[in-house]
């Protein structure tokens, strides 16, 4: 093992392969460092599928509502009450707000358009968002403290690891399992799976398919808005956070499968993989790799890991 | 209705044409929509501030100061761009302003063919005045040598000897690594660089990076990750008690109160850092008056770092043309040359080779202050720009 580390440090000349394979706990901590970030992004990722799994519109502004998410727990967490519990629900409710005014008043008339289209319409609300969110919090970074249970560290035997950080690593598979749970074991999930075979059935048999959509929607929503909200402590409130989320959204469910949830499970923990070892191993490729896997699975399986082929019930 | 359009517009260019004699133009060029408005904002404050003052007394040669601002959206492109309108469209005079190193480089590229003066404010890379430097273009910011200079003063000063370096993936923090390594050269040859690292401009996910340094074994690390990157760099390195193991030196001023002041009880122990401004340090006695007026115009008494730079632009701007007896590009760089003139946070003059004006910062530590939320800088120390040889 030590001719390897010895190799590989000084004829490839890469410190940080061989630091990964000398040092077992910056190893793990570098596993657990993809885990905690991939399931952050998951629980954005799967809101952005879910949506697009039903509604087939790829919502641009799905970054948007992340930002809000964020910026919400600032205000209630930071500013008004101090619960960063409080303020993760405040951005979950926030986003179901914001939900149902957009679908209603905007997505409910594109459904039936071309993709392009609906690219313009969501992508002019990121525009509006974007605003908007200027206009309430203004351009200012901000910051938001971890929750007081969480601040520290656990001692995990090789390791010590931040508990906030454990804390997503948990809650992250307890949310893709309830998702999984809502849509195969309850009405409401079974006529949303339905929803995305056949609408015009499903309507023809007396079922209130817009209802199902607005449903969707907000419940996509309301993840990212979690999802920004659990990220806030680590990722500061700012202008222009939609934007670098919604490109690692995209790499995910495409690379999982649009539509799947487990595909963005994966999808994540992949991304999260690629990111945290690559930044070690290869670290002026970083940025290129997740894109590489997403070129790769495009190529080879377009569909997805998880996902099906296009055609047959659009 | 298209013959009106054509006479209305004709008309509008002559009476600008007309106007323009009565005016000096000044193109001014930050990022005031979008991600780059935290530091933009803030900026225009302080230019805006400069202007009213200039024109309150009567412009600069009698004639009244007007501004054009446009939006760098913090892109090179777009900047050159809008630099490339100003100075064709709206006829400006000269530029000011830029802030990130790329985008100062892109305008002081349109202000080399051009032929129009441009004076750099924010950008701090060690090239727009070295190998990318030309006639017109004068810097009023410090840079990156005079950055890594002082740092490497302070690793020295705390005796700090396994450096690990983590800067962002463009032009700054290249040139602040290089800047680093002269100035830890010069000031601390014992000290040992052990990492380098590389961040993504924008990046918010940073845990993989703390993981290494907190393996590398460093006493001391340094830095210019600046505004929200740090923010998120310390957020995610606390939990792991990175500022407990190390001592953070770091230049792109996240010791402003912008940061400090938002960041509050989260900002963590051990930085030393810098800035060009702070609303509670009157290093110059005119600061008191500035800082008066602009916690007037800011709305708040803690008021932000950029606006100073902006301001000092202006005024340099101002007192050159005054001194050349116009606004021709040639006649006002010629003025700029050496000139000297007196802010709210110490005199300043423009080394006539160089073009850089003499821009030194306050560095210290950040520490808790009894009675205030935020952490402020105690002792402050002045470091003058000057790299001793």
């Amino acid at each position: 093992m030590d001719s390897i580390i010895q190799f590989v440090q000084q004829d490839l000349g890469n410190p940080g392969l061989a630091a990964l394979l000398s040092n077992p706990s910056f190893a793990f901590i570098q596993l657990m460092n993809s885990f905690s970030q991939a399931m952050n992004l998951f629980i954005i990722a799967a809101g952005l599928s879910l949506i697009f799994g039903v509604l087939r519109v790829i919502n641009f502004a799905h970054g948007a509502f992340y930002m809000f998410g964020a910026y919400i727990v600032y205000s209630v967490a930071q500013e008004w009450t101090g619960n960063f519990w409080l303020g993760v629900f405040a951005a979950g409710l926030g986003l179901a707000v914001v939900a149902v005014v957009i679908e209603r008043g905007l997505f409910q008339y594109i459904y039936d358009k071309e993709h392009l289209m609906q690219l313009l319409l969501t992508f002019a609300v990121v525009l509006i968002l974007s605003d908007v969110a200027k206009i309430i919090w203004g351009t200012d970074q901000y910051s938001v403290s971890y929750p007081a249970s969480m601040k520290g560290a656990v001692d995990l035997g090789v390791t010590v690891y931040p508990t906030y950080r454990l804390f997503l690593i948990v809650v992250g598979p307890a949310i893709a399992i309830g998702l999984w749970l809502f849509t195969e074991r309850t009405r409401f999930g079974r006529l949303t799976r339905a929803a995305t075979q056949d609408r015009e059935m499903l309507s023809a048999l007396g079922v209130n398919v817009p209802m199902i959509y607005t449903g969707v929607f907000i419940l996509g929503s309301v993840l990212a808005g979690i999802g920004g909200g659990l990220a806030a402590p680590f990722n500061s409130p700012t202008p222009g956070m939609d934007a670098t989320i919604i490109v690692d959204c995209f790499v995910i469910v495409i690379v999982g499968g649009l539509g799947s949830i487990w595909g963005s499970f994966i999808g994540a923990i992949i991304y999260g993989l690629v990111f945290n070892y690559g930044s070690v191993i290869v670290p002026n490729w970083q940025d290129v790799f997740p894109f590489l896997i997403l070129l790769a699975v495009l190529l080879v399986r377009p569909w997805g890991l998880f996902g099906k082929p296009e055609g047959g019930n659009a | 209705m298209r013959r009106l359009h054509l006479v209305a517009a004709g008309a509008a260019v002559l009476l600008a044409g007309a106007a323009q004699a009565e005016e000096i133009r000044i193109g001014v060029l930050y990022p005031i929509a979008g991600t780059g408005a935290v530091y933009g904002e803030p900026a225009m404050h302080g230019h805006n501030m400069a202007v009213d003052e200039l024109n309150a007394a009567g412009g600069i040669l009698g004639k009244k100061i007007v501004s054009f601002a446009r939006d760098t959206k913090l892109k090179p492109a777009a900047a050159s761009a809008a630099a490339k309108e100003l100075i064709t469209k709206d006829g400006v005079d000269v530029l000011v302003g830029g802030l990130s190193s790329a985008v100062g480089l892109a305008i002081s590229e349109v202000a080399r063919q051009e032929g129009v003066v441009y004076v750099a404010t924010i950008p701090k890379t060690i090239k727009l005045t070295t190998e990318k430097r030309h006639d017109h273009v004068f810097r009023t910011a410090s840079h990156t040598d005079f950055e890594g200079d002082a740092m490497g003063q302070i690793v020295a000063k705390l005796g700090l000897k396994k450096i690990c370096d983590i800067q962002l993936d463009y032009a700054y923090g290249h040139d602040l690594a290089a800047g680093i390594e002269k100035g830890l050269k010069r000031h601390a040859p014992d000290a040992e660089k052990v990492l380098d690292l590389r961040v993504k401009l924008g990046a918010t996910d940073y845990n993989a990076f703390i993981s290494q340094i907190m393996g590398a074994g460093c006493d001391g690390v340094t830095s210019g990750l600046w505004g929200s990157h740090f923010v998120n760099f310390a957020q995610q390195g606390s939990p792991f008690g990175l500022f407990q193991q190390i001592k953070y030196i770091s230049g792109g001023e996240i010791a402003s109160h912008e940061i400090a002041g938002k960041m509050k009880g989260d900002y963590p122990d051990n930085v030393w850092s810098n800035t060009y401004e702070l609303w509670y340090h009157h290093h110059d006695p005119s600061h008191v008056a500035f800082q008066e007026a602009l916690a007037e115009r800011s709305g708040t008494g803690e008021t932000a770092m950029w606006p100073v730079l902006a301001y000092i632009g202006v005024k340099f701007i101002a007192a050159a043309a005054e001194k050349a007896g116009s606004v021709d590009a040639d006649e006002l760089a010629a003025a700029l040359k050496g000139m000297s003139i007196s802010t709210p946070v110490g005199p300043r003059t423009i080394d006539p080779e160089t073009h850089q004006a003499d821009t030194g910062q306050f560095w210290g530590p950040m520490v808790k202050k009894e009675g205030a939320e935020y952490r402020v800088m105690d002792p402050v120390t002045f470091i003058p720009a000057v790299i001793a040889e």
